[in-house]
């Protein structure tokens, strides 16, 4: 018993590693665009982008998790998806359809009461989950990739939310071109962390995200259904084999992505913080933050919780950066190095456990020689 | 290249490859090993799966630096770095797995690396030329224009062999060429090889067929574990000398078993029909096949590879696709049902390819015991998984059939060796509940110590009742296993033979195609699966 | 007849990018490396570019001559871009989908970045003096629209790449060992060929197409660049799949999806279409649309080179 949770802590100890020298390398580089732009507001522009969030009590961290609440659903989202086997680049458009699902309820079904909040999650999610549905079910049945599947979901997604909304009158603010504001009781209670954190807009769908995390670990490490998932990820031929139900479970895992990011769609959207839905044709970053952190936590529901706190926490960062000549697209350059790099590092992982494994055959090597006229007997004797 | 070089007086050989030793992480592939190749002969390179030989190859070729070590060509010594400086010396080299382009023709396929352009425009007219002169000239008709995927894999054989001559090589490697050819062709393909010969090249022939040694070979290196055994002259050495050789002592070749006493049909197959998977084949892979396994006997499908054994098997088992017949277990009709069911309703299946289909790979050991079972009671209740009984039955496992690995049931798969990782497979499927045994190829790439423990485990399957259906290739095994032999030829049975009343010789005949027993019309087969004419009155 | 030529105009300024960049695209996937950064690509070559077309501008500086030294800054960003992706899909054996995301979220916020830094705001304005009017040539039917009649010398370059683009894949030796080491790397290996420099190659073709192809999306439908070539990256790949990797296909379908765009982004003054009362929305949408039923009734029996997204390791045999 102690062995397996020595094996297990190494594993986890060299991600944990890759995940650091990725992030390393992504702040050095930051550093140094910043430092060639205007190299005497580098480093205090730069300490901002660290210190920042932490200069201004429980708001700055509660800020902290405001931001982070979305993108833990989008990368949850998509590191579901990645144990399976498959790429969700299209967290993007369920993130939107979601939205479009929690404005439609938030802003019409006013009768619903106090329950109407609950309501327009599920129906962000319901929306959500379809979007997921569909590359999930070319995937299954038509073998077609989900990459690009995703990537025409998006578009799809984006049209159709906008179209949508600018042709109702009930949910249209044409003076401003985008949604309007959702009924008050369609906003997510603040479930007590206004008390922990006054001052901040975080409510209660960071706890709802956090309920996600759990409960995604508990699916995919305790139950069968884990189990048919993760064996459909790592070989599907052997999953078939096995008498698992590819298809079933792609579909099944594609639609419980879809409805993650429908989720953190439909937060955003009843977070009561004055968000919207901006007429636009451009596809929602939440999604494609949310491929960044399901790399930077390697696809385990904890580290994709750690690495979006950790890249809400760049972000919060970067918005107190507007007081020096820098915008804050510098963050989305640090992040987009650090998935770069952890691109890498998952090769680093493989290398170190090459390196590992190479170490063990030897090791077994040896001991096969020593045994070697034993071994020999036993198998073919008395076995 | 063209350079005459000019054999030194004292040397009579091509190769040298001297004292090379080659080191991968944890494994010594190549200790100290030297081989000499005359010029003019066939050197044959011997020695089972993991000896060592592709290895020593691949540094002839190029492809691996040796640590330790010096080649010598022409008796000059050689530094080779790649295929290129290979080609150069004048070696070249037919791979295990070819080397083609599916979707690329013969020509191009041939020319491919040493195109002759003008100003880089491709001018394929010269090279056609060439090729058709050496096609005539050894004897290895070829369409040039032809497509890879749409030959056949004798053809495509031709093309690698042409290719080495394309680029004038003189030093010729054939790594196991014969594993995938059908006995004509392999009679061919020995005829091309002392063709070339007679034209002045050298030969290193990888192989671990005795027969085909004894039938071209004028020498014979054996390697074992790594190491160098001896090179002998094959005409003076008896096939049991270099058996012994290779495996590093008598092998009992004979399993030790009773006659089988079959009881009831567990598995029965009708009219089997699967269609050809490939673009522009029309025939089908598997014909109308029909028979029948009875609990307590091994029946063996033999044939040479790729005459519709995996898909047969394939198909029974739910992960390929069949195409018409029925397949009863126990009396139930299976044909419609899943794989899943299948697998709960008395059917056992070691696969083919243990890395694809056998194992999760990334699943631990104790995962993998449990492949096909995580779901039941025993291991989960209310779709949560019980990883405190799975670890328990992976422990009887792991005692059981004495599998070894670093960490215990917590063992990453992927860590494991390949004798090893088959032992999960065949502790799994042999454990849980299950009338019928399908395993295809079980010792595939194994040593000799595990292939006998292996075959003991399937004839101690066969005692307990089970009905088993083997797939195997090599003929030593279908005769020392089975108690009942199909041959598949070209996707239909052609024959149904008792092992103690034929030879290998005859057998091999059936494998062939050169040889039926014509009074069986397809699907003239009694359902009780006895064949219409019997060999003997069994 | 004022209509179909306007069409056919808007067409083109839709069509080209979109041909030029799936070619590229196609070179990098031919080569057995998919390169889904090609919108990073695009909106790399068209920040420089444009950026230079600005900058050259206020020094007096117009006409097809700058357009010629634009298209060259872009072409060599996006093949100095389309290095990161190389090294870390071919070098560093990296997953080929993840390196390309990381540069496609690279790019935009790169080119905001930057442009804030040099000019205080993010859009990069350009004046446009490249357009080509023929008045003779003009009236032909239908050429005339889509060559002479406000056209651009990149209208031409982009059929010129083409042409090329199947003489270099289809009868060269250099498309020839491309094309075997997106099916087979380890045939082209023990041909001797070097397989990573193939690979090299077909990136960075495909990163001066990329950036090249933003410049051309740019110039004829904005007035500004905002670090954005509207999904064009994606909807280039889109292409590449509907065209089968093959460059005459390729070229059929940019051609319909430039005309799906022309329509959605003109159907108000196409009396016709407009009388149909069908939202842009629509149109916007169908390209996306049809690319997915496609892809349903392609997938079965894709032509996508074998080797594709699979990093080429020397020691697997």
């Amino acid at each position: 018993m102690a062995d397996k949770k020595a094996a297990k802590a190494k594993k986890s100890n060299i991600g944990f590693l890759s995940s650091i020298f990725a992030i390393l390398i992504g702040l050095l580089v930051g550093f140094v665009i910043l430092l060639i732009c205007n190299p005497s507001q580098a480093l205090p522009g730069f300490l901002t982008i660290i210190t920042g969030s932490f200069t201004h009590g429980a708001k700055g961290v509660g800020q902290i998790f405001y931001y982070a609440t979305p993108i833990i659903l989008t990368g949850l989202s998509v590191g579901f998806a990645f144990n399976t086997g498959l790429f969700n680049i299209g967290a993007s458009g369920q993130f939107m359809v979601g939205s479009l699902g929690a404005v439609i309820i938030g802003i019409l079904a006013k009768d619903l009461g106090p329950i109407q909040w609950v309501v327009a999650l599920l129906g962000g999610m319901a929306l959500g989950m379809l979007w997921g549905a569909v590359p999930g079910l070319l995937k299954a049945y038509f073998n077609v990739n989900e990459v690009i599947a995703s990537i025409m979901m998006n578009y799809i997604g984006m049209y159709s939310t906008n179209w949508i909304v600018k042709s109702s009158p009930a949910l249209f603010n044409a003076l401003r071109n985008e949604s309007k504001n959702v009924a008050a009781t369609a906003n997510i209670p603040k479930m007590g962390l206004d008390k922990l954190f006054p001052g901040s807009s975080l409510n209660g769908g960071f706890i709802i995200a956090v309920l996600a995390i759990v409960i995604i670990w508990v699916i995919l490490y305790k139950t069968n259904l884990g189990f048919e998932l993760k064996a459909c990820g790592h070989n599907r031929f052997a999953a078939k084999y096995a008498g698992i139900n590819e298809k079933k479970n792609i579909m099944l895992a594609m639609m419980i992505a879809g409805a993650l990011s429908g989720l953190a769609g439909a937060i955003v959207m009843l977070s009561g913080t004055g968000a919207h839905i901006k007429i636009v044709d451009v596809v929602a970053g939440e999604g494609f933050t949310g491929i960044s952190v399901a790399l930077l936590g390697l696809s385990h529901p904890f580290g994709i919780l750690a690495s979006a706190i950790f890249i809400a926490y760049l972000t919060a960062g970067g918005f107190y950066l507007q007081l020096f000549e820098f915008s804050t697209e510098i963050i989305d350059i640090i992040v987009a190095v650090i998935i770069y790099f952890s691109a890498f590092s998952l090769i680093v992982k493989i290398l170190i456990n090459k390196f590992k494994q190479r170490k063990n055959d030897k090791a077994a090597a040896i001991a096969n020689a020593n045994a070697e006229p034993g071994t020999e007997d036993k198998e073919g004797g008395n076995k | 290249m063209g350079e005459k070089v000019s054999l030194s007086q004292d040397s009579e050989y091509v190769v040298e490859m001297l004292n090379i030793t080659k080191v991968f992480p944890g494994i010594i592939a190549n200790d100290d090993i030297t081989i000499r190749l005359k010029k003019g002969e066939i050197l044959a390179l011997l020695g089972e799966n993991g000896a060592g030989k592709s290895t020593l190859m691949s540094v002839l070729f190029g492809l691996y630096q040796p640590e330790k070590g010096v080649i010598k060509v022409r008796g000059k010594e050689a530094k080779i770095n790649g295929p290129l400086d290979a080609n150069a010396l004048g070696i070249g080299m037919v791979h295990q797995h070819f080397k083609l382009v599916d979707n690329f023709t013969v020509l191009q396929n041939i020319v491919l690396g040493l195109e002759t352009t003008q100003k880089g425009v491709l001018k394929m007219d010269e090279a056609r030329k060439k090729v058709m002169e050496l096609s005539e000239r050894y004897n290895l008709m070829i369409d040039p224009d032809a497509k890879i995927e749409d030959i056949t894999v004798g053809q495509q054989q031709r093309v690698e062999i042409l290719k080495m001559l394309y680029r004038d090589n003189e030093i010729l490697i054939f790594d196991e060429p014969t594993a995938v050819l059908t006995p004509q062709e392999i009679g061919e393909l020995m005829d091309i090889m002392r063709n070339l010969i007679s034209e002045g090249k050298s030969i290193l022939f990888i192989t671990h067929k005795l027969n085909e040694i004894k039938e071209v070979a004028d020498r014979c290196a054996v390697l074992r574990r790594g190491k160098y055994i001896g090179t002998i002259d094959v005409a003076s050495t008896t096939k049991e000398e270099m058996s012994e050789m290779m495996v590093g002592r008598k092998v009992e070749l004979k399993v030790d078993k009773k006659d089988a006493d079959p009881g009831k049909t567990i598995l029965k197959v009708e009219n089997l029909r699967v269609a050809a998977g490939i673009r522009g084949h029309k025939k089908d892979v598997v014909n109308n096949v029909s028979f029948e396994v009875r609990a307590g006997e091994i029946v063996c499908i033999a044939g040479i590879d790729g005459n519709g054994q995996s898909e047969l098997v394939s198909a029974i088992s739910g992960i390929g696709p069949m195409n018409g017949g029925e397949i009863y277990i126990n009396g139930e009709n299976m044909t419609k049902h899943s794989i899943r069911y299948k697998n709960t309703h008395g059917l056992s299946h070691i696969p083919e390819d243990r890395h694809k289909y056998g194992l999760v790979l990334d699943y631990t050991l104790a995962y993998n015991t449990v492949l096909q079972q995580y779901f039941e009671p025993q291991f989960s209740k209310a779709g949560f998984l019980n990883e405190g009984s799975i670890n328990k039955y992976a422990d009887e496992l792991i005692d059981n059939y004495d599998i070894r690995s670093g960490e215990g049931a917590q063992t990453i798969a992927r860590s494991m060796s390949g004798g090893n990782q088959q032992k999960i497979i065949v502790a799994r499927e042999n454990t849980r509940p299950h009338d019928v045994l399908l395993a295809v190829q079980p010792t595939r790439g194994l040593d000799v110590g595990a292939i006998e423990y292996i075959n003991k485990e399937i004839v101690k399957e066969r005692d307990a009742g089970k009905a088993i259906l083997l797939v195997s290739l090599e003929l030593e095994e279908v005769m020392n296993l089975s108690d009942r032999i199909l041959v598949m030829y070209e996707g239909s049975i052609v024959a149904e033979l008792d092992p103690k009343q034929i030879t290998v010789q005859e057998l091999g005949l059936y494998m062939s195609g050169s040889k039926k027993q014509e009074v069986i019309g397809v699907g003239e087969f009694a359902p009780t699966g006895k064949l219409a004419v019997r060999k003997d009155g069994e | 007849m004022d209509v179909l030529n306007f069409i056919i105009q808007q067409t083109m300024y839709f069509s080209i990018p979109l041909l030029v960049v799936a070619l590229g695209a196609m070179f990098s996937e031919r080569s057995g490396i998919i390169n889904i950064a090609m919108e990073g690509i695009m909106i790399m070559g068209a920040f420089t570019s444009i950026f230079f077309i600005n900058i050259s501008s206020k020094m007096g500086m117009a006409g097809q001559l700058q357009l010629v030294l634009a298209i060259l800054i872009a072409a060599a960003t996006g093949i100095i871009f389309s290095l990161f992706h190389a090294y870390a899909s071919i070098s560093m054996k990296a997953d080929q989908t993840i390196s390309g995301t990381a540069l496609n979220m690279f790019a935009p916020a790169f080119a905001i970045f930057i442009a804030r830094v040099i000019q205080g705001i993010q859009q990069v304005q350009f004046t446009n003096t490249f357009r080509i009017t023929n008045e003779t040539l003009a009236n032909i039917p239908i050429i005339g629209a889509m060559f002479f009649d406000e056209a651009y010398i990149t209208t031409y370059l982009g059929f010129i790449i083409l042409i090329v683009s199947v003489f270099v894949l289809y009868k060269t030796k250099f498309g020839l060992r491309l094309r075997a080491c997106g099916e087979n790397p380890h045939a082209a290996d023990a041909a001797g060929i070097n397989v990573h420099k193939m690979q090299y190659a077909g990136v960075i073709i495909s990163g001066a197409l990329g950036g090249l192809g933003g410049l051309i999306f740019v110039v004829p439908t904005s007035v500004n660049f905002n670090a954005d070539v509207s999904g064009y990256g994606f909807l280039a790949i889109a292409v590449l799949i509907f065209g089968q990797w093959n460059p005459v296909k390729i070229l059929g379908a940019s051609l319909f999806f430039g005309v799906m765009k022309a329509i959605s982004a003109s159907y108000s003054s196409i009396p016709l279409l407009a009388g149909l009362g069908i939202s842009s929305y629509f149109y916007k949408m169908v390209p996306y649309i049809v690319t997915l039923i496609v892809l349903i009734f392609t997938s079965r029996n894709s032509r996508a080179p074998k080797a594709e997204g699979i990093p080429f390791d020397k020691g697997q045999r």
